[in-house]
């Protein structure tokens, strides 16, 4: 019996492409490495330079050393933000996902369109509300600030909703039912494994933007509470700004993302569906 | 169940790093530790002055956060200030936005009560003012240092062209603008190269003639848009046309990163410098450009870009510390480290007859003598008035003049779009 | 005991939906509420509250010339960019699929632009897109084609934009739609396959249906995204007055318009009603997309 593999095999040509590919992405990340561990001088010279130098170590632990940015704090605490944002939208995600996906309850249609036009708003004035709520709440300042507003996400549910339409037959949940599972079991042991792969890239996408965020947790957070973004721009100083530093101080920052990537990434494989659906 | 458990796992792994971020917390320092904020933009030289201060002070320390882009400052203070949030114990206002922060002086700790009215004839007249709401009842902000206005040249690049480099001879070569303009064709000819241009965009030169002609600019004291009526704008407008079609422009955008290289590689010759610029000209060019770059008078003889105001906005919790630090630094102490560390102008005239200012020199621009060649200007500085809306309507007619310095339309219909585009941002 | 099933799925289907539903009804019904009153005022952003101007901002808004022509460079940038976008993503998404050596290497890789910080995005792009000594003009130059100021011409802007866009984006939605993928059996293309059918062929009867629902995900999500676009255009306009988007508007988005009249110009009254004006024009473009996507046959 043949093994079942995806699609074909990869071709020479997939490779060529996807090596054209990721060099261009990377591209980019190289030159911050580059800009890390030069002197600042170099970097702003004309051409600029395309080797990294021999100040990475050097620069790294100045931006750890810096007093005033607290960056070993910031990377704490934006670690803790994004996991919880991350493990809530997962969840909630799924579950109505699921919900809208695959339960029969009146008003489904209308609530699933009022959740992804809540997407459609521009964000920037929110700020000044938003703000404005979290000073009546007394949760201005501290991190539950930048967090709970993002315990769940319009983008996830849709996308939930998008996959487990697609992912989960109709005849699986109905085989369950006769079995006598509640839907809640189902949710647990039949719907959850078939969204593994939904699950992964979620959560590495809203793992991603709760690290990324710069602007609300600017505003938000007081001085004793930085995030990783908001740390970083405590490195420019003034007109002077030390690129190198920036920089590095910047790959320190993007350093855990990549091991989440690596993490989350495994489980961006086949569910259930692997073999088709058995009677 | 294999998720569950991942679940399981991840909650448990928060929950320990919630702990050990929270144990972070309140752990910095000693108990009685202040620390006191600071947020400016571009550099203003404290360093020296947080040290005096903490010492005075133990138990106090001062953290500074600047920002470069003073258009990105401006914004991110606007919005903290706007909705309510943290923006530190000490903020700085430009001159630019005054008005501007003026009409939210609820928000900004009311220096009047505490202690300003004794302090506030050591500055200059207006200085005061201009951080006082128009009734008088409310004073934010304590001043620090004005702008001044020079011409800041490179001597190794007149001296291809032909032109003199002295510092002398090159001022007494534009005594006027007309004057001005004749010397960037002859060194446009002199230095036969494209790539180098006598000034670095029609914008800033704009702008510096623009503050010579009067004492306002696009609002009168009613906030009444006088854009077709000032004719200083036109002048100042027509003679920064006139550089451009003379082909005087290096057509460069003010702040962005090329114009930042211009001034390492010698993309322009010379630009109207305030005296904080010359700070910024010499972290910009660096060491190796040491004694190219020289000071002269500019042609109109004086004039005023840039100044700032040290404010605490009403969010701060160390209120009483933050007033002291802003009379320190607007202090004569405060201000002249602040000019010997980054060349800033100090607002007291009190200093302008001490030596340490009068014969100051700057070893970077080839020992120029910059305490007479701007100090000579600042007492007799008359205040400009800006509007609330001045920064937009700036930005409006700076667009309009750079679409025609870039050719993207012809002078004439360049000023009809700064007007139609003035009125509409002075809305 | 059909109407006690319903009723349960009525009850589990409200209480799977619910925690979305408080956290918004908590955190973010206020904001948007907030911001559709202040539409309706004259609102300085520092002074305040001014007078009830009911719709005059809607109608304002609507006569406006630069409004109009940043909702045709919003239009205009996003068309250019998406379509190809959508296209690379789905054939890079394919890609990924196949049984590939170092497999998750290959997708993290083609992420990285998100991760990349967007200082050194605007840096590199700058480089490229510099009218002096830009890459992109040097490689013009070798070909024989004039330099262009990049952001002096509306359709060079918009086109380097485009690339800036894509460049960030592509790989974001290849993930997704590489894990749409996995939910494809492999036997479907197994049988098609010894039918003789073509991986063309299979692409369009099997791969595409069975993916319709992440297909129109994708669409309006890039639809929501590319109309609200901010960070690439203003990245690509480094230095004073970034936020207006070239010196004629050339490529002022809608969303950088709304940010200027807001935070520049204080006029958060003005602001808001952008805001809700965009939403609208949003939600119909999704709606046009929607109404297009479903026309592919449905794998049901």
């Amino acid at each position: 019996m043949r093994t079942s593999t995806r699609a074909s095999g990869a071709s020479p040509l997939m490779y060529v492409t996807l090596t054209l590919v990721v060099l261009l992405s990377i591209a980019p990340l190289y030159f911050m490495l580059v800009m890390a561990s030069r002197a600042n001088s170099e970097i702003l010279s004309v051409p600029p330079p395309l080797l990294p130098g021999d100040q990475l170590a050097g620069n790294i632990e100045r931006v750890f050393a810096n007093e005033d940015v607290q960056f070993g704090r910031a990377l704490l605490n934006t670690l803790l933000v994004a996991s919880v944002a991350t493990v809530a939208v997962v969840l909630t995600s799924a579950l109505a996902g699921f919900a809208f996906a695959k339960l029969r309850f009146r008003g489904r249609h209308g609530l699933l369109v009022f959740v992804v036009a809540t997407m459609m708003v521009p964000v920037q004035l929110g700020l000044i509300p938003l703000y404005m709520l979290m000073t009546e709440v007394g949760l201005a300042g501290g991190l539950a600030s930048v967090t709970l507003p993002f315990l769940v996400s319009g983008f996830g549910v849709f996308f939930m909703r998008q996959y487990a339409s697609q992912a989960i037959p109709d005849e699986l949940i109905e085989a369950a039912r006769v079995d006598g599972a509640s839907t809640v079991r189902i949710f647990w042991s039949v719907v959850l494994p078939a969204l593994r792969p939904a699950a992964a890239v979620l959560g590495l996408l809203t793992f991603m933007e709760r690290w990324n965020d710069f602007l609300w947790p600017y505003i938000s957070l007081d001085f004793n509470h930085p995030t990783v973004q908001v740390a970083l721009s405590r490195l420019s100083g003034g007109y002077y700004t030390d690129q190198a530093l920036v920089m590095a101080g910047t790959l320190m920052g993007t350093l855990p993302l990549v091991v989440v990537f690596i993490l989350f990434g495994r489980q961006i494989v086949g569910g259930i569906m692997e073999g088709g659906v058995k009677s | 169940m294999n998720r569950t458990r991942r679940i399981a796992a991840s909650l448990a792994a928060v929950v320990a790093l919630g702990g050990l971020a929270a144990c972070g917390d309140g752990g910095s320092g000693g108990g009685d530790d202040i620390t006191l904020r600071v947020n400016l933009f571009g550099q203003f030289g404290y360093t020296e002055a947080y040290e005096k201060f903490e010492d005075d002070h133990p138990g106090v320390k001062i953290v500074e956060t600047a920002e470069g882009d003073l258009g990105e400052y401006n914004t991110k203070l606007t919005q903290q200030i706007a909705a309510g949030g943290d923006a530190g114990d000490v903020v700085a206002i430009e001159e630019g936005q005054t008005v501007a922060f003026l009409a939210a002086a609820d928000k900004f700790v009311d220096l009047q009560e505490h202690g300003g009215d004794e302090l506030k004839d050591r500055w200059l007249p207006w200085v005061w003012d201009k951080a006082t709401t128009a009734d008088g009842s409310t004073t934010i902000g304590y001043g620090t240092d004005v702008g001044g206005l020079a011409m800041c040249y490179r001597r190794d690049l007149f001296e291809k062209a032909g032109l003199p480099t002295e510092r002398d001879e090159v001022g007494a070569l534009w005594p006027t603008w007309d004057d001005f303009i004749a010397t960037g064709k002859k060194f446009q000819a002199g230095i036969d190269d494209d790539k180098v241009g006598f000034i670095d965009s029609s914008t800033n030169t704009y702008n510096s003639i623009l503050m010579q002609q009067g004492d306002h600019t696009y609002f009168d004291r009613d906030e009444e848009l006088v854009f077709d009526t000032n004719p200083g704008i036109k002048t100042a407008w027509d003679y920064a046309v006139e550089m451009t079609e003379a082909g005087l422009s290096a057509k460069l955008r003010a702040f962005s990163d090329e114009w930042n290289a211009g001034f390492k590689n010698g993309a322009f010759a010379t630009i109207a410098c305030p005296a904080w610029m010359t700070g910024y000209i010499k972290e910009q060019a660096g060491e190796e450009n040491a004694g190219k770059w020289d000071i002269a008078t500019v042609p109109g003889g004086g004039g005023n870009w840039g100044g700032s105001w040290l404010a605490v906005p009403k969010t701060s919790e160390n209120q009483d510390l933050a007033i002291e630090l802003i009379e320190y630094l607007s202090g004569e102490e405060g201000q002249m480290m602040a000019f010997e560390a980054e060349g800033r102008l100090p607002s007291l005239p009190a200093l302008y007859d001490t030596p340490e200012l009068k014969d100051a020199t700057n070893p970077y621009f080839n020992d120029a003598p910059v305490g007479q060649l701007f100090v000579a200007g600042a007492s007799q500085l008359e205040p400009v008035y800006l509007g609330a809306k001045n920064v937009p309507v700036r930005d409006a007619v700076e667009n309009a003049l750079r679409s025609v310095e870039n050719g993207e339309v012809s002078a004439d219909q360049g000023w009809s779009e700064a007007s139609a585009a003035a009125e509409k941002a002075a809305r | 005991m059909a109407r006690t099933r319903l009723a349960r799925q009525q009850g589990a289907g409200l209480a799977f939906v619910a925690p979305f539903f408080v956290v918004f009804a908590v955190f973010g019904a206020f904001p948007l509420v907030y911001t559709a009153w202040v539409s309706l005022h004259d609102w300085s952003l520092l002074a305040g509250k001014q007078e009830f101007l009911g719709i005059a901002n809607y109608r304002e808004l609507l006569a406006d010339a630069a409004f109009w022509r940043a909702l045709v460079n919003t239009l205009g940038i996003f068309l250019l960019a998406t379509i190809p976008q959508l296209i690379l993503a789905t054939v890079l998404a394919q890609i990924l699929n196949t049984s590939l050596r170092g497999r998750t290497g290959w997708r993290m890789g083609v992420l990285v632009p998100n991760v990349t910080s967007v200082a050194a995005v605007g840096i590199i792009f700058g480089l490229i897109f510099a009218r002096d000594y830009g890459i992109a003009n040097w490689l013009l130059d070798i070909v024989g084609i004039d330099p262009i100021n990049w952001r002096a011409d509306r359709w060079a802007a918009w086109l380097a934009i485009a690339t800036m866009v894509d460049w960030r984006w592509t790989g974001y939605n290849a993930l997704i739609l590489l894990a749409a993928l996995q939910s494809v059996p492999s036997d479907l293309y197994e049988a098609a396959r010894i039918d003789g059918a073509s991986a063309w062929r299979q692409f369009w009867s099997i791969t595409v249906p069975m993916l319709r629902p992440t297909l129109i995900f994708v669409t309006i999500i890039a639809t929501i995204g590319g109309i609200q676009l901010f960070t690439e255009p203003l990245l690509f306009n480094s230095g004073a007055n970034a936020i207006a988007g070239g010196n004629r508007g050339q490529f002022q988005t809608v969303a950088m318009y709304l940010v200027q009249q807001g935070f520049t110009g204080h006029r958060f009254g003005y602001a808001s009603t952008i805001a809700w004006v965009l939403f609208v024009i949003i939600a119909v473009a999704s709606a046009i997309n929607l109404i297009l996507l479903r026309r592919i046959r449905s794998a049901d």
